[in-house]
């Protein structure tokens, strides 16, 4: 598949980004369009462990997650839902698990489908298993076990295709413990895009090939790392302004899948997915207040604001008070989906879009960078130069440390302020030769992580 | 666009809370006051391991003990930084960077002797069986020795038969599991069930991601660690004396 790099942004003005809408809206599976005018639930879950022993006890959990959602949506009035199977490893190293959870789960999407005429979608998300015991192996036997992943659950009734890819982690989990800037920009920017780029060119050609839609990815491995290390208002372990400059980085990374053939959605716990909309104007998933059965954060209504799928990322199947989790949170979703949809027909939907920003927007330094008009101006930052990697990643960053300098009505500790003007002045004097900063980092990471192996990244 | 004063709708406690001492001043009243192991302990505070060698060598050269300066002057330093992070005075990356800087300094105090010093402890830590999910286990190897712990390191994705052959070579004080997934985390069980079947009765902190108090409960040996910050603390209760049930009172905040 040809790359084609991503030079202005899709919308003219940030105002112009609602969620429930899309400049290129995706149809797939069962009579869905996302990003057409609705916003749709998308619904995540975990097999319970033990279910994870046999093929046939995996099957059979799915078929019962599947059943109870689709159940609840009719039963509650929901005209449409995504399913998103991640899968545990099991499923993607033996592809025919995944194949046959798939055609388990489409099967009975099928028959509420035909009964009710309810919309909905499978998604599929294999597991980036591209890693022996000690080393990420990107390229080679792993990769081929990936495609084949894909293939199988294409082929098997998964209409969306998605990862979460793990290139440039061997370096991030070691830069992001020592506040080291230069190397989670080489880690994030450099290394992840140059992963994204070559694993999004083969799930595009098997997306093309079985006639389903290559969605696409998120920074989790790196991104959501630092957000989840830097936890809330008052742990210790790594400052906010550190995690949202990582995330302005995984906007600039996260971008190479669409580049390289993805068109949304994107999945949900990119939360560099509204920089992403503004950008390619593609539809894009995201969680927040009810991804809270999952991990936390500090942007939990502002997150909302742009959303084409609302996900609650994954909660384990076990039964609640309410019915069995599955139940409890499509239903949640799927009534902030209905309260949205109401704005987009009444012509609200920008009121709503403010209010949920403006309830975080001084929340946390990541809320504000992540609300929509700040995102905006870093995926401007981000496509100046679009056709460089490095620099696109590093302008995210300084856009994001001259947006947190220059705020107003963001209160911050003195270690966020700290952190900050450091990274800011280390991004300063950063030099703007692509060549030379990726030969450097690449001496000096080869030298200091001893699991980084260049040739990953056919370096 | 709708911007909307914060005040009623949210509450930055990390600003309201601050300390007003920076992280150096609240330093400077732990450090040593004798001049040379200062020296050291302000090198190890900034994370900078050539000061922390220059520093050496000019205690050295001044009669002291390469061995005794381990445990009276990198421990002393690293304990400085260890408070600090305790009180919230400083983050986890001023850890990770001081914790290299004593690392560097212990291995060249032992090269300096030609011996090496006991340490307070042994404690295995790994990742479970088909997890490569590896920073938690990182961060809790990297605050374990900073409190003075030897550490052997098992990696990533451990098959449950290198843990239980590790343990019974190193006979450590703990062992520590890390998972962020709920499908690997079932391995802990079977560490626990081939420990007890050993006759090994040694707490196993287990953590990370999907683990929970819950899921620790279920198996005898276990002790839920919330934070990577637990580890050290527990060692510590272990090494006071504490048995599995004293821990798990201790460490089960839910």
């Amino acid at each position: 598949m040809a790359v084609k790099k991503f030079t202005t942004m899709a919308y003219s003005n940030a105002d112009e980004m609602v969620f429930g809408r899309a400049k290129s809206p995706v149809k797939a599976g069962l009579g869905l369009e996302i990003g057409a005018g609705y916003t749709t639930a998308e619904v995540n879950y975990a097999p319970r462990p033990e279910a994870g022993e046999t093929k046939e006890k995996l099957v059979n959990e799915y078929q019962r997650i599947t059943r109870d959602i689709m159940a609840r949506m009719v039963q509650v009035g929901f005209p449409s839902v995504v399913l998103e199977t991640e899968h545990v490893q099991q499923m993607t190293n033996n592809p025919t698990w995944g194949a046959e959870v798939a055609h388990a789960q489409k099967t009975i999407m099928e028959e509420y489908h035909e009964e009710y005429g309810i919309k909905c979608a499978l998604r599929h998300t294999p597991g980036d298993v591209r890693e022996d015991k000690d080393f990420l192996q990107l390229r080679g036997d792993k990769y081929n076990v990936v495609m084949e992943s894909f293939e199988a659950v294409a082929d098997a009734g998964a209409d969306l295709l998605s990862i979460e890819s793990m290139g440039g982690k061997e370096i991030f989990d070691y830069a992001v413990l020592r506040n080291d800037i230069p190397g989670m920009l080489y880690a994030i920017g450099c290394l992840g895009s140059m992963d994204m780029e070559f694993l999004w060119q083969g799930i595009a050609k098997v997306a093309q090939q079985k006639n389903v839609t290559p969605a696409g990815d998120t920074d989790c491995a790196q991104a959501n790392t630092a957000m989840f290390i830097a936890g809330g208002l008052l742990d210790k372990n790594l400052a906010h302004t550190l995690a949202i400059i990582a995330r302005t980085l995984a906007g600039a990374r996260t971008l190479s899948g669409y580049e390289a053939g993805a068109t949304g959605p994107g999945k949900d716990c990119g939360y560099e997915n509204i920089i992403i909309k503004g950008i390619t104007g593609m539809p894009m998933a995201f969680e927040g207040k009810t991804s809270t059965c999952a991990h936390s954060d500090v942007m939990g209504n502002l997150i909302m604001q742009c959303c084409d799928l609302w996900s609650n990322e994954s909660v384990e199947y076990h039964a609640e008070f309410g019915g069995t989790t599955v139940q409890c949170w499509s239903e949640s979703l799927s009534y902030d989906c209905a309260l949205m949809n109401t704005a987009l027909k009444s012509g609200n939907e920008k009121i709503l879009r403010d209010l949920l920003m403006a309830s975080d927007r001084f929340r946390d330094p990541q809320s504000y960078i992540l609300a929509y008009d700040n995102a905006y101006k870093v995926g401007q930052a981000i496509v100046k130069d679009g056709n460089d990697i490095y620099l696109r990643a590093k302008n995210a960053a300084t856009e994001c440390c001259n947006l947190l300098k220059s705020a107003e009505g963001l209160e911050m500790t003195k270690f966020e302020t700290n952190a900050l003007n450091k990274a800011a002045e280390e991004l300063a004097v950063l030099t703007s030769d692509s060549e030379k900063f990726m030969s450097d980092c690449m001496e000096k990471y080869k030298a200091e992580v001893k699991v980084f192996k260049p040739e990953n990244y056919a370096l | 666009m709708l911007i909307v004063d914060k005040e009623g709708i949210l509450i930055r406690y990390n600003v309201k809370m601050e300390k007003s001492m920076t992280p150096e001043d609240a330093a400077a009243e732990l450090y040593s006051k004798d001049e040379l192991n200062r020296a050291i302990a302000e090198a190890i505070f900034e994370g900078e391991e050539d000061d922390v060698i220059e520093g050496l060598k000019a205690a050295i050269a001044a009669g002291k003990d390469p061995i005794s300066l381990i445990d009276d002057s990198l421990m002393v330093g690293m304990k400085v930084v260890t408070e600090l992070y305790d009180q919230g005075v400083i983050f986890l990356p001023n850890v990770m960077m001081s914790a290299d800087a004593m690392l560097e300094g212990i291995e060249f105090c032992k090269a300096e002797a030609g011996s090496s010093p006991k340490p307070k402890g042994k404690v295995v830590v790994h990742v479970a069986e088909g997890d490569v999910h590896d920073i938690g286990k990182s961060i809790v190897a990297a605050l374990l020795r900073a409190n003075g712990y030897e550490v052997v390191d098992l990696g990533r994705d451990v098959p449950v038969d290198e843990v239980i052959a590790c343990v019974k070579k190193e006979s450590p004080m703990m062992l520590t599991g890390t998972a962020l997934m709920t499908t690997t985390m079932y391995a802990f069980k079977e560490v626990n069930d081939r420990l007890l079947e050993a006759g090994i009765r040694m707490p196993f902190q287990c953590g990370g991601g999907a683990v929970n108090q819950d899921f620790v409960s279920t198996y005898e040996l276990g002790v839920y660690g919330e934070e990577a910050a637990d580890a050290p603390k527990m060692a510590d209760a272990i090494l006071a004396g504490k048995g599995l049930a004293e821990l798990k009172a201790t460490f089960h905040k839910h």
